[in-house]
């Protein structure tokens, strides 16, 4: 049964050559880094932590063929940013408000019980909120597929079955982190469905991407948007689970409120740091997770999976 | 608190000239000792001034001679994080002069020529604006726009950002005294290093320098109509850009400011944004005895009918004034009249003056936050 790992950011904690290696894989491993986008060929280093055996895939070369070579899915996929970013600016300003009410409800006093009612509708008020997004999202995604098919561009196509013989080949996957928005978009447009029997090992926004809800979120940001943002579904593979990378530098950890307002947001959710070091390891297809993992609780503090 | 160093080196009368070439040596021009600062001055003069232009500060600041050395002195306070531009003024008989500090190599640069830098302790030139070997650079490129409301040509230059493609759609920057901002502000620079630091989006900046600045910048149809009529259009007919108001953008300092919000104005709802750094901003609340002279008379006519009847022209405005420039309080008054009409404003100061350096370190907070990059989704 494929093993699933999750590691912490790799850029000053290298454990990605080590963990393949644990692994015991024999063969060849699919290298996905198109969320590193012009640098993608600079991936040298990369291959050598994977004893030269890495293939990569090139996603974000073969994006940039597409959009050479195939004028009606460039003009198709320009018009779908052009939307995707109307409603992520309209979802921003909905979002920000609905998250600046449950914080307003939660400072205000309470007297006679009516305060953790009211907290828990303004929060629900959030969940409304990402919903609509992500239905107008599916929507936007619906509209696309029926005025530029993926299926019937055959360029895309033809990088399709490249990919696909390459994956084939391949006992495992790697998936680098970098611009998630990216990443996502090469694996959706080139359809890159991981094998079953195929191990993946991931982090930053490539553990982003094996989730089913890909929030984005830094605390720390100069300005825009300061709430954590539902952006897309992920491939799934690890469905129930918000990755949270780089959780210690983008994350306001120690304001409990704004950390609780963010796990209860998504309740149905672990919400799973991926700091430097962290290796989290998802054996034999299990999706649950395992023991030692930092998740934030809904009180708002860290808290570590298994512990008494 | 330990003594000043200059009240130290009083102690040691009579001076020598040996003993103050090792004082100035040690402690260089000005010394600043936590929040005061010490100018000195050697030659054989008769009278020595500081010469600044520091709202609350005296101006000229007069030097006095130590003993009877050729060193002369004078200590202010110099609050955390201030940042002061002067030069030495002198008298010998009824000979004047006024040059940059001899004693000071610390200069700052302007369109009327250079000055000497004082900074106070917690001063520190922002990291993005100097060059970044790693930053990726946008480049420059030179353009004649036949102007009918100018009835000119006029040039500009035209910022793109690294990695342009046409195949991505960017925001568009107007940039009043754009070559002074490039010059001065380093501004080509500072945009290489946000983009390159995901603090900023990817932007397209138009850099517009005038041609009689006096009279295009203070409230003029021509400028105005030139900037929304002909300029955007033509770079948005040329150029990827996104082709809303939330996506245009005018900024500009000093007179500049005023060009920027007095376009918004003739034109309310085409740009969705301002950013306007120690605007000139003067009004009159009775009379019109404004006391800028009558370069700022068509300034004060605009500025009070605009605060007669103000009006949401743009959604978001960014202000940056320095406390020491004698326009802090017309920017402080305006911020609550813009904040009136709907807009949502950012005001911030800083401890320094009218001067290009403020305004080059005000760069990173306003297009920061005009045009948020992309942090939120990189995670390496």
């Amino acid at each position: 049964m494929p093993t699933t790992i999750l590691l912490g950011p790799q850029r000053f904690t290298t454990t990605v050559g080590s963990t393949v290696r644990a692994l015991g894989v024999a063969g060849r491993i699919a290298m996905v880094n198109s969320g590193w986008e012009e640098r993608e060929s600079d991936d040298g280093e990369l291959a050598g932590h994977l004893d030269g055996r890495g293939v990569n895939l090139r996603l974000h070369h073969r994006m940039m063929d597409v959009l050479t070579k195939d004028r009606h899915f460039a003009a198709a996929a320009i018009a779908f940013r052009d939307r995707m970013d109307e409603l992520r600016a309209f979802y921003g300003i909905r979002l920000q408000a609905a998250i600046d009410a449950v914080h307003a409800v939660a400072h205000r006093t309470s007297i006679h019980a009516v305060g953790p009612v009211a907290e828990e509708a303004a929060l629900e008020a959030v969940r409304e909120v990402d919903r609509w997004y992500a239905a107008e999202l599916d929507e936007l995604y619906r509209s696309v597929r029926a005025t530029a098919p993926l299926d019937e561009s055959g360029t895309i196509g033809w990088h399709r079955g490249e990919i696909g013989a390459v994956l084939d080949e391949c006992e495992a996957v790697v998936i680098a982190g970098g611009n998630v928005r990216t990443l996502l978009r090469t694996l959706r447009v080139f359809d890159v469905e991981l094998r079953p029997e195929q191990s993946v090992v991931a982090w930053s926004a490539g553990a982003m991407a094996l989730t089913d809800e890909v929030v984005l979120f830094h605390d720390y940001t100069p300005h825009g948007i300061t709430a954590a943002e539902v952006h897309d579904r992920g491939l799934g593979r690890l469905p129930g689970v918000v990755a949270l990378p780089h959780a210690k530098r983008r994350l306001r950890l120690d304001d409990h409120e704004r950390m609780s307002v963010l796990a209860r947001r998504f309740a149905d959710h672990r919400l799973l740091l991926l700091d430097d070091g962290a290796v989290v390891r998802f054996a034999d297809g299990a999706t649950d997770l395992p023991a030692g993992a930092r998740v934030l609780d809904r009180t708002g503090h860290v808290s570590v999976v298994g512990a008494s | 608190m330990e003594r000043l160093a200059v009240n130290r080196l009083r102690e040691r009368l009579p001076l020598d000239g040996p003993t103050i070439d090792r004082f100035l040596e040690r402690f260089g021009c000005p010394i600043v000792e936590g929040e005061r600062a010490t100018f000195l001055y050697r030659g054989d003069v008769d009278e020595v001034w500081v010469r600044h232009r520091v709202v609350g500060l005296p101006d000229p600041l007069p030097l006095k001679r130590i003993g009877d050395s050729d060193l002369w002195s004078v200590t202010t306070v110099l609050p955390e994080g201030s940042r002061v531009e002067y030069q030495i003024e002198i008298r010998k008989g009824e000979h004047y002069e006024r040059f940059n500090d001899p004693l000071n190599p610390r200069l700052a640069h302007s369109p009327m020529g250079s000055s000497s830098v004082c900074a106070a302790i917690g001063y520190r030139v922002p990291e993005w604006v100097g060059f970044d070997p790693e930053a990726r650079q946008g480049t420059l490129v030179d353009l004649q726009v036949r102007s009918k409301a100018l009835r000119r040509d006029q040039p500009v230059q035209i910022y793109l950002p690294a990695r342009f493609n046409r195949a991505q759609r960017y925001p568009l920057l107007v940039v009043h005294d754009g070559t002074d901002y490039l010059e001065f502000a380093a501004m080509k620079t500072v945009l290489d290093n946000l983009i390159h630091r995901l603090d900023v989006d990817p932007v397209v900046a138009v850099f517009v320098p005038p041609r009689d600045r006096l009279k295009e910048y203070p409230n003029h149809a021509p400028h105005a109509r030139f900037i929304a009529r002909e300029l955007v259009p033509l770079l948005t007919e040329q150029l990827p850009l996104i082709d809303t108001p939330e996506a245009r953008c005018l900024m500009g300092s000093s007179f500049g400011g005023v060009a920027s919000l007095s376009t918004a104005v003739r034109y309310p709802g085409f740009f969705g944004s301002l950013m306007l750094q120690s605007a000139s901003l003067v009004f009159t609340d009775i009379g019109f005895d404004h006391g800028g002279g009558p370069a700022f008379d068509p300034v004060v006519k605009f500025v009070n009918r605009f605060r007669e009847k103000p009006s949401a022209v743009v959604d978001r405005l960014f202000m940056s004034c320095g406390v020491y420039e004698p326009l802090i309080t017309p920017n402080r008054s305006m911020v609550p009249v813009f904040r009136h009409t709907g807009m949502t404003v950012r005001y911030t100061e800083s401890r320094d003056g009218h001067n290009w350096e403020n305004w080059r370190d005000r760069l990173g907070d306003g297009l920061a936050w005009l045009f948020p990059g992309p942090q939120k989704f990189v995670y390496e």
